[in-house]
């Protein structure tokens, strides 16, 4: 039997590659989301981790906003 | 890793910060200026989670956090590569130094301790993690499992982030460690609790 519920609070199931190695991505991924372009596979384990890691979902829900703002500052 | 070809913007601000005269020092002022600016932004970004007595600490909070921001970014000058504007590479350890810090404000007069009545508190008090499972049984084996095949560093990172929601950066400031020190326990819980309900028949394994 496999619960689901059980994801919010035990994580998902896929690879999770840390904090500090998320690092790493969230600026590309930022550009890549305000852009409205699909992201690419080899950021599957970065996404997984923002799934299980709210201070890093913050932090990137922080940047993105600062590039939208920037894009929209030069949209203008 | 390669550097990327960088955008007429990105090849200025390296350009600038790499330059052993004036032209530095006013890259500096600028880069300064626009991590503030960012910090601040932040900052009104979580305002909901600030007092409004606050305002002048947490000004102060953003100031640092782009001085602590700035001095990261010149030490890792090197490591940029291009992936990303300078600008939003830049913008990213500003983000980090400042909502880390803006968690630990509003969690400053805040205790973390190890709770173990947080599993017994009746509906209007439960942890929302715990509501939304809907199910005393699996709450009573997520409980055993705790219990059973975790140590008390791990219940203590465990129960405090998921179930009392306490932010990992506050957590790893009150245990002097790191945030990622601290999500690695976090992992390494998880997958133990994981394993040991996977046993129970409730959960599936896990693929790391």
């Amino acid at each position: 039997m496999t619960d689901h519920r059980l994801d919010a609070i035990l994580g998902t199931t896929g690879r999770d590659p840390g904090c500090d190695a998320g690092l790493d991505f969230i600026d590309e991924y930022c550009e890549i989301v305000a852009r409205g372009e699909a992201v690419p596979d080899r950021f599957a384990d970065f996404l997984t981790h923002l799934g299980n890691c709210r201070a890093c979902r913050e932090d990137t829900e922080g940047l993105l906003a600062v590039v939208r703002a920037q894009e929209n500052r030069e949209s203008r | 890793m390669d550097t990327l070809a960088l955008d007429t913007e990105s090849a200025d601000w390296l350009r600038d910060l790499r330059d052993s005269g004036g032209a530095r020092d006013n890259a500096i002022e600028r880069l300064h200026g626009l991590l503030v600016r960012v910090a601040r932004g932040e900052a009104v970004r979580r305002r909901a989670t600030m007092s409004a007595r606050a305002a002048d600490e947490v000004d102060d909070l953003c100031v640092q956090a782009a001085s602590d921001a700035l001095m990261a970014i010149l030490a890792k000058l090197d490591t940029y590569r291009g992936s990303a504007r300078f600008t939003t590479w830049a913008c990213k350890f500003v983000i980090l130094e400042a909502s880390a810090r803006l968690r630990r404000h509003a969690w400053r007069e805040r205790k973390v301790e190890l709770d173990d009545t947080i599993w017994d508190r009746l509906p209007d008090r439960a942890p929302l993690i715990l509501e939304r499972l809907e199910d005393d049984q699996l709450i009573g084996a997520l409980h055993h499992a705790v219990d059973t095949h975790l140590t008390e560093r791990q219940r203590l990172v465990f129960q405090s982030v998921t179930m009392a929601e306490v932010p990992t950066d506050v957590l790893a400031e009150r245990l002097g460690t790191t945030r990622g020190a601290v999500y690695k326990i976090l992992h390494d819980a998880r997958a133990k609790l994981r394993r040991a309900l996977t046993d129970a028949g409730y959960a599936e394994q896990r693929n790391d």
